[in-house]
């Protein structure tokens, strides 16, 4: 409880392994006593409040490749892990084919703060309020791991499993976040409803990316995500199907839009009501459908 | 609990340090170096009154460890100016009245020079997200922004 | 040299001198309380507090802490017997028997480091026997309550508090005026409403900090963020049974204070900690989260307002109840409780009126002065009720103000008369300047506008004796320095002081300096930094020693010219004669004097000019009615409107357009009161829409910046006005009175009443957020 927040971070040793293999050995045999890091803006903070209590931190920010940005024509865009946000939001290949990347990045707190916020740093500390998430979910983001096995490679949509809790294991170290060449045509909002006009968690966040899909009955293909109304960053399935499957109106997005907002089982917190949290799942899903779908025609 | 020696650039002096793992570069800046003009806040990476410049860059010194700056180059509010008598933010921001009780005013400071660095004629939108990270109580921000703006002019009148 | 014109001496009085701080806050030279370098021998605090509202206190055990490597004392309240307290003496320094909030203090380490001082917090065990605690302040003031303060009775207490031993209650004010009983069946309306206002917090962004160092021969030295450093120095000294004399206050600029640095709250305890390690400085530095929670904070209102007027518009009866949630100690609370009873008719001639404003102990977080001490929360229900019974009687609502409110001579709520004031020229300009009446259309098919208006008034809330001091002494080379007991805490007093020393003595702005930090030991006596009092009181202070300070000097070049001193005058750091032309500098005088003829001696000297401030007029109002001459120095009025836009889809609301004007009496230096007015507006809008500790059995949900949202520069409105309305106060410095307070006071109604106006709903209480913004469009059947 913040009531008991410490003045400042009490001991640990400061760990900069020097290549990823003594990082995830490193991780995984000091166990829950070792945790990585990356711009730390998540974890001092729950340090300080007494979260998390690690012996050592693991720097992972100077490994080779982490700070990387490479995008392919065919292939897509590889940020390293340690890309921070600005760097994000700055990069001419993310401003050309992935502008939702750019926005759900803009969105999160400061620019001070960004110059050290990550996305992987956003996804690994898996609050269902992450900014970056929902951009990454609709994106069709891939993590690369490395651990003390082979290195592999987890899709977003099975990632998280609580608040705060992920598949990864001890010793994981994820090395970058990739995305596949979107679609042609693809539309992307990040609608994020906040209790400040800028900067502050989300209370409700809407992520919505549609692109023309002959695959689909409606002709057009939507993703959605959707930020603080469940245990988990929520994507509604029902809504997507619905929106495959019936021609894009006024009515549909509004159905699409309520079928949003009943997938999502949000609390109640200092930040909101549950109440109002589905009603605004509700309005956010239809106003960011509704956007995209003007500019997708 | 391990101990680092660094080596930082500090207003364009070289220093070299020793500094425990825990220690943050606002720590490091405020107990060790007694550059008091970078503020404690809250701590917590909310109010930006400890902004300061690593590589160029602002960012909450009580969100970066002081051992994550071995060769990095760090500017604070006291060597914002540099050779000049005052940054023209700092000579703006006097002029506009956005000082009060001046406990923001470095972080501010920091931030809005980091601002027309990247974007040296910013428009009302663009000062107001670039300032959102850092609080202010007295002011209501409105001659801050001003000072913002008028900087830019006096920049582009120099450059 | 041309003869000067008595008509045209250049004075900085009225004019945007710069700020005399400014370059030293730039350049990051300037000192507050936590850059003062104390070398080694420093020892950091950290405070033990306790977890529960409401317990008794069964045992402690330090033993552990004590055995921890660099724990050097661990004070706990059996050393400490002594109450403290400004107005009610109902603190002990450290809990002796119970708890009472949860952050309450029950012990304190000194260390050789921050991080040893709060690990030895943690192995410090607390035995606690937990009671059922006091939530809601109408529950608290009932006879089912338990008692929080059985001692009451028994608490030193000024004489203008009136607690009742035996409940919850700790001041009771009363106004009984006219006949309300039989006005209500005069009136033609009548508007009956409950509000609740929450609690918040000042959230300086500098947190409280205090370094204490007690050496071998027990004189206390305290370097702190202060807004009261002689304040502090009387309440800590009478508590701990010392001498005055043996207490020293050191205050440098303040980073933010807005009343919660007035007082005395976490002072106290590093002091008694320092006790047992004499020879060391002690440092406490509040982390942000026990700023918000620790702190004083502004104590939250039930307020149940009654109100009517006649078929014209004419305002005939007012009944209020007021119930403060004061939190576990109100001995600074209880003050908040009188100053809104004295003021309940808000700015308005009301003929009958009866109030009942009652202070009541909680467990919840300490009460203390917030900028506006009470008129904001209090305005915020009167000014909507203002509003609504104007509509339903048929009237426009700025008509309905303008019929109502005060004018010179105007009787007011206590029986006295109101002195010039220039508050219908500041309804008339708010309204101009808000464009009333005209409503330009929404930006947006989902947004709806509205505009809202609002008044208030303040008296600076204080004892009927509160002082100020000051002098003023010449160097050798006639530069001034002006040694005052108020402190700088961004308002801009230095500056202004500044401007009436070289205003009253004739010497440039430039030319005079302020004799900082404040330090009790050197600077002359100052009541206390609050109240919006300062420009007035110590204004007069400081322009009664510039004035002695004259009169030294041209007593001795009068004798020197064998002229009188009527026909003398200092212009631009010279002494003139209107009679003979003849001149010299202040620097050819100010220290050594003058030489008199043939080698005769000297005359004159140094020169150090002497003033003093204390109205003498202030009376006391009679406990059963509160009817008196003239219980307050004098009132600040003025207006504020808004104009806004309210998004359908989220509730939202976005300020377009703010517009504040205010009778200040005289601006002494216009920009910096327009800045006052701009800052004060952000934080009333933010108070309006963002702000309030969350509350649930005892513990305040959301004590970090995280989750206590305050305006940032994004929330700032685009079109921020402020005006300046100048009636002169009889006995302010030019005519000066203040308005450091008094911007935040009308926004939270002139919100709300905006709000109405756009979208036809009216919350309980702020914040107005988007969600309960929303969800009462919802039920009202505006959205669906």
């Amino acid at each position: 409880m913040a009531i008991n927040t410490h003045p400042s971070l009490f001991e640990f040793d400061y760990v900069q392994p020097a290549t990823l293999a003594e990082a995830c050995e490193f991780l995984a045999s000091h166990a829950v006593e070792a945790r990585p890091f990356l711009g730390g803006t998540d974890v001092f903070v729950r340090m300080r409040d007494g979260f998390l209590t690690p012996q050592f931190l693991v720097d992972v920010k100077k490994l080779k490749g982490l700070d990387d940005i490479h995008f392919d024509p065919k292939a897509g865009l590889t940020l390293g892990a340690a890309v921070n946000m600005n760097r994000v939001i700055a990069s001419p290949e993310v401003k050309a084919h992935y502008p939702l990347l750019a926005e759900a990045c803009r969105s999160v707190a400061s620019y001070p703060l960004r110059n050290r916020a990550t996305i992987v740093g956003n996804i690994c500390n898996a609050s269902p309020a992450g900014d970056t998430i929902g951009a990454c979910l609709t994106l069709g983001g891939i993590l690369h791991i490395h651990g003390i096995h082979s290195p592999r490679q987890e899709s977003l949509a099975s990632f998280f499993l609580g608040p705060g809790k992920t598949i990864l294991k001890l010793g994981d170290v994820v090395t970058a976040i990739h995305f596949p060449i979107p679609p042609k045509g693809s539309v992307g909002m990040y609608l994020k409803l906040g209790r400040n006009q800028l900067s502050d968690l989300s209370i409700v966040g809407v992520t919505a990316l549609g692109h023309p899909d002959s695959n689909c009955k409606s002709g057009y293909r939507f993703r959605l995500a959707l930020a603080s109304v469940a245990p988990v960053p929520l994507v509604p399935t029902e809504a997507e199907a619905y929106l495959a499957n019936h021609s894009i109106t006024p009515e549909s997005v509004s159905e699409a839009a309520r079928l949003s907002a009943d997938a999502c089982s949000p609390i109640d917190d200092v930040r909101g009501s549950a109440r109002y949290r589905k009603l605004m799942a509700r309005n956010l899903s239809a106003k960011a459908l509704s956007e995209v779908w003007k500019k997708l025609n | 609990m391990a101990f680092h020696k660094i080596n930082v650039t500090i207003n364009n002096e070289l220093d070299q340090l020793i500094v425990p793992s825990n220690m943050t570069l606002m720590h490091m800046l405020r107990e060790s170096l007694a550059l008091t003009g970078t503020k404690n806040g809250c701590s917590a990476g909310e109010c930006g009154a400890c902004t300061v410049l690593l590589n160029g860059e602002p960012v909450n010194s009580c969100m970066v460890l002081a051992v994550e700056c071995d060769g990095a180059k760090i500017v604070t509010v006291e060597g914002l100016a540099g050779k000049k008598q005052l940054d023209p933010i700092q000579e703006a921001i006097v002029q506009e009245g956005g000082v009060q009780c001046g406990f923001c005013t470095p972080g501010i400071l920091i931030s809005s020079h980091a601002l027309l660095k990247r974007n040296p004629n910013p428009s009302e939108d663009e000062i107001r997200e670039a300032l959102v990270g850092n609080l202010c109580r007295c002011t209501g921000y409105v001659r801050i922004i001003e000072s913002v703006k008028v900087a830019a002019r006096m920049q582009s009148v120099t450059d | 040299m041309a003869k000067t014109d008595r008509q045209n001496i250049p004075s900085p009085i009225g004019e945007n001198s710069p700020r005399i701080d400014a370059r030293e806050k730039v350049t990051g030279a300037a000192i507050y309380a936590d850059d003062i370098q104390f070398g080694n021998s420093l020892l950091h605090a950290r405070i033990k507090r306790s977890p529960h509202p409401h317990a008794l206190i069964k045992k402690i055990d330090t033993s552990k802490a004590s055995s921890l490597p660099g724990v050097k004392a661990i004070v706990t309240g059996e050393d400490f017997p002594g109450y403290i307290g400004l107005y009610l003496r109902d603190r002990y320094i450290f809990c002796r028997d119970r708890v009472r909030y949860v952050g309450d203090p029950v012990a304190g380490v000194a260390a050789i480091s921050e991080e040893i001082a709060e690990k030895a917090l943690e192995l410090i065990e607390v035995e606690y026997e937990v009671l059922e605690p006091v939530l809601d302040p109408e529950f608290g003031a009932s006879p089912k309550a338990p008692l929080l303060h059985p001692d009451l009775g028994q608490y030193a207490v000024v004489n203008f508090i009136f607690p009742q031993p035996g409940t919850n209650i700790s001041n009771h004010f009363k106004i009984r005026k006219g006949d309300v009983d039989n006005a209500w069946g005069k009136c033609a309306a009548i508007i009956e409403r409950k509000y609740r206002i929450p609690h918040i917090q000042h959230v300086p962004i500098e947190p409280h900090v205090a370094t204490a160092k007690v050496d071998e021969t027990g004189e206390i030295t305290l370097w702190v963020s202060s807004q009261s450093p002689f304040a502090q120095r009387n309440l800590i000294a009478e508590s701990m049974g010392i001498s005055h004399s043996k207490m020293r206050v050191i205050a440098p600029y303040v980073g933010g204070g807005f009343g919660s640095k007035a007082g005395v709250s976490m002072e106290a305890l590093v002091v008694a900690i320092a006790t047992k390690v004499k020879g060391h400085p002690v440092k406490l530095l509040l982390t942000r989260e026990e700023e918000f929670y620790t702190a004083f904070v502004r104590q939250g209102l039930i307020a149940y307002f009654k109100m009517g007027c006649d078929e014209n518009g004419r305002l005939l009866a007012m009944e209020n109840k007021f119930y403060w949630d004061g939190g576990a100690y109100t001995e600074y609370g209880v003050n908040v409780t009188r100053a809104s009873g004295y003021s309940s008719s808000g700015p308005y001639e009301v003929p009958n009126v009866r109030t009942d404003s009652h202070c009541v102990y909680t467990n919840h977080p300490v009460s203390g002065p917030m900028r506006g001490f009470g008129m904001p929360e209090m305005h915020a229900g009167l000014e909507q009720c203002i509003d609504e019974l104007a509509h339903q009687i048929g009237m426009d609502a700025v008509e309905f103000r303008k019929l109502n409110c005060l004018k010179t001579g105007s009787t007011l709520v206590t029986g006295s008369k109101m002195h010039a004031t220039g508050l219908p020229d500041c309804i008339k300009k708010t309204a101009e300047a808000i464009g009333w009446g005209t409503k330009a259309p929404p930006s947006a098919p989902n947004k709806r506008r509205g505009k809202g208006l609002a008044l208030m008034w303040k008296a600076p809330a204080m004892p009927p004796n509160a002082g100020s001091s000051a002098w003023v002494e010449l160097a050798e080379d006639g530069t001034v320095n002006v040694g005052v007991g108020g402190q700088e805490l961004g308002q801009g007093v230095f500056t202004v002081m500044a401007q009436i020393a070289a205003g009253t003595l004739g010497v440039p702005y430039e030319s005079v300096r302020i004799a900082t930090p404040v330090d009790t030991r050197y600077s002359p006596y100052e009541w206390q930094t609050v109240a919006s009092r300062l420009t007035w009181s110590m204004g007069n202070a400081v322009s009664n020693a510039a004035k002695d300070a004259k009169r030294q000097i041209l007593d001795t070049v009068a004798e020197a010219w064998e002229e009188t001193p009527e026909d003398l005058d200092i212009v631009n750091g010279v002494v003139i004669s209107y009679k003979s032309e003849k001149e010299i500098p202040l620097k050819s005088l100010a220290v050594y004097g003058l030489p008199k003829p043939d080698d005769q001696g000297w005359r004159g000297g140094p020169v150090v000019g002497r003033g003093k401030f204390m109205p003498a007029y202030v009376t006391g109002l009679d406990p059963e009615t509160g009817q008196g001459e003239r219980a307050v120095v004098h009132y600040t009025t003025g207006a504020q409107a808004v104009e806004l836009e309210v998004d359908l889809d989220t509730g939202r609301i976005e300020i377009i357009k703010g517009v504040s004007t205010f009778d200040v009496g005289k601006a002494i230096n216009p920009e910096m009161v327009k800045a006052q007015m701009e800052g004060g507006f952000v934080q009333g809008m933010s108070s309006a829409l963002f702000e309030s500790l969350q509350l649930k059995d005892g513990f305040v949900r959301n004590p970090s910046f995280v989750d206590y949202r305050i305006a940032t520069s994004a929330d700032t409105p685009r079109d921020l006005q402020a005006y300046i309305v100048e009636v002169p106060q009889d006995d302010g410095p030019w005519g000066a009175r203040g308005i450091g307070e008094h911007s935040m006071v009308p926004t939270i109604p002139a919100i709300a009443n905006a709000i109405y106006d756009a979208v036809g709903v009216r919350l309980e209480g702020p914040p107005f957020t988007a969600e309960k913004v929303y969800l009462a469009m919802l039920d009202a059947g505006i959205v669906k």
